[in-house]
């Protein structure tokens, strides 16, 4: 992997697009492979057993959060990917204009910035505890240790380094996952016995994909599974409705044409939904096998104790290679995603807007350094902290969700709208979430109301904000409409755009 | 008219049209019975091989749909590109001010 680095750095040093676009040549199944490889972290087995072990195979929908790709591909990925833009903050600077348009530029490339510290952190420090785990070192070793390993193919390639590894460690990793989980289910006794074990246990609702608390009781009740299906499906036609987009966003751009991006998003996803249900077989073995861990903490590590309590002692050392695998493709992703918000939106924009190609990739070497010690200090207060940024991820979800999509589907929405419902949201999730309850104003609300309840009241601030601003300049959104084609209420800019002669007129259309 | 197009004219692939509000419905399901088709699959119930083969036929179903149009708006968008990208470098440059 640290030899994609050498064989690669003479195309990753090449130009800015090289470095975090591998010079949007790559043909579907690299980035879809890289899209796999990303989103199969060290802490995912963990959390999609804990959800399993709790649920039985209803738990699978709360992996299906990855399904926004399955409109994404067909819609957002497509308008996207015809706009050019490296990031998210740089399509909102071509999808809004004036000053509005530089606020959300400048406030997503430092929110990027933090998330991608705040990641590498968190899956690093989930490599620390296995590290301390396996071998018993300080949990700092094994957090520093690999992400610095990581860091010398990221740094010497950039984005042509991350992706030929990611293809590497997908390989590896879907290998692995496949041969422990078919080792567990074998371990319980095989399928048919695993099945019989549940009927005698009385647990056998845990292999109904449909099993449900109630309509709106319970702790997995009908209302919770049909806002996840909301908001993962619906979900695909905006831009950053999922916290994953940003780094789809990247291999959207890497694809050599708008079909290879589709796939590459589709097929990518296809495979993250199939490995959940390969991991949610082997979870149920685990189940059968040890049918009583009370602590979440004990049971999450389901998976992981499949594969160093019933693999061969010749296996154990490619299995933690696998585990490596798993988590060195995590951590390059984000790590050359901060470094392109951190080079292409604020040096290259901001600060030297006439950098060279080869003071460019210097700089994206320089942030990439500088977003790798961020993650060791986040990482190392990681356990302080969790618990506020959960939340903050929540509260990205909820109430920006729907502004997310307006983006793309409504030419009215306008830069001050979104801005407006992001600050709307900062201060309505701590009422709703934790303000409002402690004082007894309203009941502690299950997660789905949260949902629907600030996505409700953060739009009644920036529905109104959005229609007592101007809207962007009209000659903007034509050129933008133009190059995006996007789908949705866009017929005012159509019209000028016809008018113009800018677009062609078909008959036959329905 | 049939009901599935399968020849496309650069500026007809470039609007949106049944083909992508078919291949909006079919995707979700193909991912959904993917899902719960491998995991009941593994434990070799007959449903599960069902559910799995259903995946398959909507995965394939879906890809003859919207291939065809896909192909004709990369073909007709690639040949628009360098000047897009231009454009974009201006505006980073603040040679175009949005």
């Amino acid at each position: 992997m640290i030899g994609c680095g050498i064989l690669f750095y003479r195309l990753g040093k090449r130009s800015e697009s090289d470095f975090f676009l591998a010079g949007r040549g790559l043909p579907w199944w690299l980035p879809a492979s890289s899209v796999y490889a990303t989103h199969t972290a060290v802490d995912t087995p963990m959390w999609v057993t804990g959800v399993i072990y709790k649920h039985g195979l209803t738990g699978i929908w709360y992996t299906f959060f990855s399904a926004w790709c399955a409109i994404s591909a067909f819609v957002s990925t497509r308008i996207f990917r015809r706009s050019l833009a490296y990031t998210q903050a740089e399509w909102q600077s071509i999808r809004f204009s004036g000053l509005g348009s530089e606020l959300l530029r400048g406030w997503m490339t430092g929110w990027q910035l933090f998330m991608t510290m705040f990641n590498m952190g968190w899956v690093g420090i989930a490599m620390g505890m296995i590290c301390n785990y396996l071998f018993g070192w300080p949990n700092w070793m094994g957090l520093v240790i690999f992400s610095s390993v990581c860091a010398i193919y990221v740094l010497t390639a950039g984005y042509w380094g991350v992706v030929m590894a990611d293809f590497q460690q997908g390989i590896v990793a879907f290998s692995a996952i496949l041969i422990v989980s078919v080792w567990g289910v074998v371990a319980a006794g095989g399928p048919h016995e695993i099945a019989l074990k549940l009927d005698v246990m009385g647990q056998s609702w845990r292999l109904n994909p449909f099993h449900f608390s109630g309509w709106f009781s319970g702790d997995f009740p009908v209302a919770w599974f049909l806002t996840m299906m909301v908001i993962a499906l619906v979900g695909g036609f905006g831009m950053g409705t999922s916290i994953d987009w940003y780094l789809e966003a990247q291999r959207i751009q890497s694809a050599r044409s708008v079909r290879d991006a589709s796939y590459s998003i589709w097929w990518g996803t296809a495979l993250v939904v199939i490995r959940n249900s390969i991991w949610a077989a082997a979870v149920l073995a685990f189940f059968v096998m040890f049918p009583n861990i009370k602590e979440t903490s004990e049971y999450e590590l389901g998976w992981f104790r499949l594969g160093f309590d019933y693999l061969p002692i010749g296996m154990l050392g490619f299995f933690f290679a696998a585990i490596l695998a798993i988590h060195l493709s995590t951590v390059s992703s984000v790590l050359n995603l901060g470094s392109m918000y951190a080079t292409r939106d604020l040096y290259h924009h901001y600060i030297n807007p006439n950098a060279s190609q080869k003071k460019l990739v210097g700089i994206g070497r320089l942030s990439t350094i500088l977003i790798l010690l961020g993650s060791f200090l986040l990482g190392l207060m990681m356990e302080e902290i969790t618990k506020w940024l959960i939340f903050a991820l929540w509260i990205m979800v909820a109430g920006v969700w729907l502004p997310n999509i307006l983006q793309v589907v409504w030419w009215r929405f306008n830069a001050w709208g979104y801005l407006s419902a992001w600050i709307a949201n900062l201060g309505l999730s701590w009422l709703v979430v934790w303000i409002l309850p402690a004082f007894g104003v309203i009941p502690a609300l299950p997660d789905y109301l949260q949902f629907w309840a600030l996505m409700v009241l953060t739009a009644l601030i920036y529905i109104p904000v959005t229609f007592i601003t101007r809207p962007e300049s009209m000659d903007d959104l034509v050129k933008y409409y133009v190059m995006s084609r996007p789908l949705g209420v866009w017929g005012p800019v159509r019209r000028e755009a016809e008018r113009q002669g800018l677009l062609e007129q078909v008959v036959g259309i329905e | 008219m049939a009901l599935i197009r399968r020849k496309w004219t650069p500026a007809a692939a470039d609007e949106w049209t049944r083909e992508d509000w078919i291949t909006i419905v079919l995707s979700p399901l193909a991912y959904i019975t993917l899902a719960i088709g491998v995991a009941l699959s593994i434990f070799l119930l007959k449903i599960g091989f069902i559910v799995l083969g259903a995946g398959v036929v909507l995965t394939a179903l879906m890809h003859w749909v919207i291939d065809p149009k896909l192909k004709t708006i990369s073909e007709d968008y690639e040949k628009k590109q360098k000047d897009y990208l231009e454009e974009l470098e201006k505006i980073i440059r603040w040679e175009e001010i949005k």
